[in-house]
This record gives structure tokens, sequence and C-alpha cells, in this order.
């Protein structure tokens, strides 16, 4: 789950980086200044890319932050809705830098990318010049950074950036960070701020963090989560209800390339049961664009009989169109067939019904 | 075969747990039809003493491997704890643990794999559906049922699709060498590239079938250091940028680890590449009559 900015900084703060003094507001009227010192910037906590650019980063000084903040409030950044904005002092920077940290997954290592000129054009200057950031990896049963790689590391940018790059890695670690990533890291008189945050926490270790998920989900998200079930909508027509994630993404694969369009990505995991499965064919078949749905299962730990009995007694009104082999496969077509289901051998035959049925 | 054989002793973690009890039943079912060892002992920490299906639990492996000879483990302690598991067969001197637990948080699961490596263990997953060679050993969950042996090695990311492709190859009369399930997560153990070494130095191995997916780099990777005849077969190129499609690994995050720029990588090193798996066996077919 990627966190919000001002979220990330707190989590920064804890591990001793230092981040601008701030508050987070709804609502104008909610700011109170005597928290921030001088002039002030004001940034829409939304999570976009090239948030900046987008006009979600505006100055202000004191008599207008008020103004600005109402502003921004009301203003959509990449067609996102801005609930919350960060108001922060603004800080006197003498230098930017780049640090990111995520895992290697060849190397299956941590690595940190450092770049002696961050800011809004990392990506630009990486591309035009990929010797500027540079990049370490290391064992992961290390509690720190080791200190000649931070000097191979940050080069001749001051200790301070050395010694916060070991913090990011620290919140890193004990976050359960997939990305932990500062950009700009900056140098001021009053010495190394983290002037950004990024952080995306592993969705597997959430509850172990205790953070509670506060995404805007829709109704049907809601139930997918409720059920787990991995659930994406597509826009398209047929619906797809798959057992694992690879034969549910080979099945939309199949769907596009006999020229349909999926409505959405359903896995339903490992062992479900009649239950389950009646539940996640009423879901899909509540999404307004399906005009059939493709059950496509393999059973190993799941058992087609059970499948069958879930689609039946979910009793949908869309037409059902069944592949299923494997476990009990021969048991659960016969009460397939008893109720009046349309069956095919192979995952082929299941999706060319399915596209024809949608032409 | 490779990764073991009849004459593998294998211990199971996590084996009074629901998935754990289930599946040491259906490994010494297969082991029982092919006269292979199986699943020798049990580990649960605490039910020490008590047996499931007939194979006695131990509270530690190391208590398990004073009185049982394995060299293997397979997994099946849950979320949190399973990388705790990993290291303890590491530590035991297990030359072989398959972690099939899923929800594996990515940071214990790079630990677990700094310490294997450095114990010497091979893992296997997590996330992954284990590995099985026909006629010789089962470690995990793949239904046996589909499976039939012969000359061509199968390395997966995926489960189920991994069942499909390998009831594609039995159907047409393709047995499998040895099949193995790397898994779905971000980061695994063995990778495409530690298995089709080992699959090179097989004599029952003939050709591999490479089923990736979204996410990551590593099938292209694999494929260039092998000289193994290859099909491979990559799932999501229908996958929308930056959503999850269930697996954690299988999310494209722009540059090359979308399914398409995979696929051309692989058509560029003159692999095969299936369009769906309904074509692997005939692209298979086509490999062993060309020069193979």
């Amino acid at each position: 789950m990627k966190l919000l900015e001002y979220e990330a900084k707190q989590l920064f703060a804890d591990e001793g980086i230092k981040v601008p003094q701030g508050l987070v507001v709804s609502n104008p009227d909610e700011i109170r200044m005597d928290m921030i010192p001088g002039k002030v910037v004001v940034k829409a906590q939304v999570d976009v890319g090239g948030r900046g650019k987008a006009g979600g980063v505006l100055m202000a000084d004191r008599d207008t932050v008020t103004d600005t903040a109402r502003q921004l409030l009301n203003t959509k950044i990449k067609g996102l809705p801005v609930p919350r904005v960060l108001i922060e002092e603004r800080l006197d920077i003498q230098h930017e830098y780049f640090v990111s940290i995520t895992m290697d997954r060849a190397k299956k290592q941590p690595v940190i990318l450092f770049a002696e000129t961050g800011g809004m054009d990392i990506e630009e200057t990486a591309r035009k010049n990929p010797d500027a950031v540079r990049s370490v990896t290391f064992n992961p049963l290390l509690p720190d950074v080791p200190a000649f790689l931070l000097r191979e590391l940050c080069g001749a940018a001051p200790s301070e950036i050395q010694k916060t790059v070991n913090r990011l890695y620290h919140v890193f670690c004990h976050k359960d960070a997939l990305l932990a990533e500062i950009n700009p890291l900056v140098t001021t008189p009053a010495g190394v701020y983290a002037a950004d945050a990024k952080l995306i926490i592993d969705d597997n270790s959430l509850a172990r963090q205790g953070i509670t998920v506060n995404r805007d989900l829709t109704e049907r998200e809601r139930e997918a989560e409720k059920h787990g079930f991995s659930f994406v909508e597509l826009g398209g027509t047929i619906g797809v209800i798959g057992n694992g994630a690879g034969l549910t993404m080979s099945t939309l694969d199949l769907i596009e390339y006999y020229g349909g369009k999926a409505a959405d990505f359903l896995d339903v995991g490992g062992g479900a049961d009649s239950e389950r499965v009646m539940h996640a064919v009423r879901l899909v078949a509540s999404v307004p664009t399906v005009k059939v749905i493709v059950v496509n299962l393999l059973g190993g730990i799941t058992r087609c009989d059970e499948v069958a009995r879930g689609i039946i007694s979910a009793g949908v009104g869309v037409p059902v169109i069944v592949r299923i082999a494997g476990t009990n496969a021969d048991e659960g077509r016969k009460l397939l067939q008893e109720k009046g289901y349309e069956m095919l051998d192979t995952m082929d035959l299941v999706v060319k019904k399915a596209v024809e049925v949608t032409r | 075969m490779i990764y073991g054989d009849k004459k593998t002793g294998i211990i199971v973690t996590g084996a009074t747990g629901h998935q754990g009890e289930y599946h040491i039943g259906l490994m010494n079912e297969y082991a029982r039809q092919v006269g292979g060892r199986g699943v020798v002992a049990g580990v649960t920490p605490k039910k020490g003493g008590q047996t499931v299906h007939d194979v006695p639990v131990y509270n530690s492996i190391k208590e398990a491997l004073r009185e049982q000879d394995a060299t293997a483990a397979v997994v099946f302690v849950p979320g949190t704890a399973a990388a705790d598991s990993i290291m303890e067969a590491a530590d035991a001197g297990l030359e072989l643990i398959v972690a099939i637990t899923e929800h594996v948080p990515v940071h214990d699961t790079m630990k677990a794999l700094a310490y294997a490596k450095m114990k010497g263990s091979s893992v296997i997953g997590p996330n992954c559906p284990g590995l099985l060679s026909p006629g010789e050993v089962k470690m995990g969950i793949m239904p046996a049922g589909l499976v039939s042996r012969g000359h061509v090695g199968v390395v997966s990311r995926s489960g189920t699709l991994t069942y499909e492709v390998v009831d594609e190859l039995t159907r047409a009369g393709i047995g499998q060498s040895t099949i193995v399930g790397i898994g779905g997560d971000p980061l695994i153990g063995q990778t495409f590239e530690d298995v089709l070494e080992r699959f090179a130095e097989d004599p029952e191995t003939k050709a591999v079938v490479m089923i990736g997916e979204v996410g990551g780099n590593l099938e292209a990777e694999g494929a260039r250091n092998t000289d193994v005849p290859l099909v491979a077969y990559i799932a999501g190129v229908s996958a929308p940028p930056d959503k999850r499609m269930g697996h954690a690994g299988a999310i494209v995050e722009g540059g090359e680890s979308d399914a398409k720029s995979k696929i051309r990588k692989l058509k560029k090193m003159d692999i095969p590449v299936a369009s769906r798996p309904s074509e692997i066996p005939g692209l298979v077919r086509d490999l062993f009559r060309c020069n193979c």
C-alpha cells in the first residue's frame, strides 16, 4: 500500500529523519500558523506521480495560505480530487539529492539508488546519464548499511546525507517497505531534510505494522476484499472467474486473443468451497457491463462439485459458461448439466463461446 | 529428475495445520504409488509425539533429524512464521526447502533467503505449488492425477496455470521429467535460471516448457543462460499497468516487466513463445522434430 506524503513523513521522523514543520488539513479554516515558521508551501495529498508539474504544489506566504489551500482543495490533480493538503515551512534549499531504497529481484537484496542531483527531473537525469545514479546492494541480514558502501554511494555529499540514507534504510526495514524514497533530499543551513517522502508498504505486512487500509474502495471492491478475492475491474463485457492468479490472467489473455473484452479479473483462491464460489459469481454478475460470465477452474485442492454447487446457488441472471477440470470434475459437470448450464471442455472453447455471445 | 527422487526423505513443517495434514496425506499416497519414501517426519512446535497419517510429529527439525533420515523440507507454516521455518530447515542442514506458504512478508523472505544461501540450502518458493517428478517424488501440492512421466521439464511462476499446461502436455502424450513451481512472489529462492541449470544437467530432460508472467525480468535472464531447448508462455499480455493481478509479483512496473516486452525478448533469442496454453504441446513437438 502506498502511503501519502504526510503519512510517510511521520514514519520517517520516527526514525530520526528531519522533515519540515507542517500540518495537514482538509478544511482551510482549520489552518493554525503558530506551528510553522516563515513562508510556506501547500502540497496536495493525492497519490499521483509528477504532482509538482501537475500543479499540486503551490507556494504561499502567511497571508495567502488560507486562500491557496482552499484553491488546491477545490481542484483536481490529474483527475483526482484533493481531500487534504499538507502545509509546510518553506525550506532554504542549498542542494537537492535523490535517494531510493527498494529490492533487487535478481540479487534478492536491498538496493539503494543515489543521485547528487535530485528533484523533479530525476527520471530524465537517469535516462540521459545513467552514471549519475549510483547504486549499491548488500546482505539484508545486516542491521545497517555498511559505512564503506555509504561512502561509495554518496560520494562528495556531506556526512549528514550518509546518516540520513542509513536512517531511511531503517525505515525500509522496520516498516516492511517495498519502496522508501526521498526526492528531493535537501541540505539547508538548518541541516538535512526530507522535502518529499514516498513509502510503499508490503500488503502482506499491513497487519503487523498496525496499518489499517483506508483506501477509497468501491462497494464491489469492498465485497471482494471481504471474501479474500483478488479482484480488478477492467471495463469489458465478459466476466471472468478463475482459480489461481496465473490461470485467471491466462483466461483474460485468451479473451483478448479471441477479440473479446474482459470485465474483470477474479481469482477465488485455492480450495474455494461452494459458498465462496457463490459470492464470486454474484459479485461478477453485479458488474454492470457484464453480459456473460466465464468460469474457468482447474481443481487441485479445489473440488469441482463444490464449484458447481456454488454456481447453481448463485442463481444469477446473466449466462454462466463453465469449464471445470480436475478433482471431482465429473460430479460437478453432472450437477451443472441437470440445471442446464453450458459447459465446454477446454479454456479455448469456453472463451471462444463467451466472445461469440457478446458479439 | 532434479531436486529429489524416490529415496528423498521429506520433513513437513506446519504438519498439524489444516494444509500440512492434508498434503502429508496426498504426498504419501503418491509415495506409496511410486514406491518412494515420501514424508518421514512432521514438525510443529509443542506437538511432538503426535502422528499425522501415521507420520511421527516432532517439536523441531533437529529433533526430527535425530530419528529420521531426511534431506528436504516442505514448509506449510503460515504467513509471518514461514521465514523462521525456512531458516530452521537451513540451519539443520537440509539441502532443499520448498516453501508453499503464501502471503509471506517480502522482508521476511529476503532475510530467510540470505540465511539459507549462507547455509548452502536451496529454497523453492515461497508462494509456490512445489515440485513433482512423475514416478519419483512429489514435494508440495501439485495434483498428481494430471502428470505423466517423460522427458519434458516444466518450470513456472504459477500454480493452476502449471496444472493446465501439464494437463495439455499429458493429453497430447507428452510426458514430464520434473515440474517445478518457483512461486509468484517478487522475491523467490530458485529462479528460472537456477532451475534451468538443473534441467541442463538432467539426463531425463530433453526440453523445457517455461511459464512466466508479468512482473520482474527473470524469464529472459534464465533463457539467456541455458542451452536447453525451450518453449515459453507468458501470462498477462492483457494486464493493465500498475494493477496487481493476484500474485504479489505480477504487477507491471513499467520498463521491461510487461508480458509483451518479455515475449519480444524471448523471440529475439529464437525461443518459440506460445500465445495460449493449448499451443504449447505443438511447439514442444516442433522442437523435437527439428533437431533435439
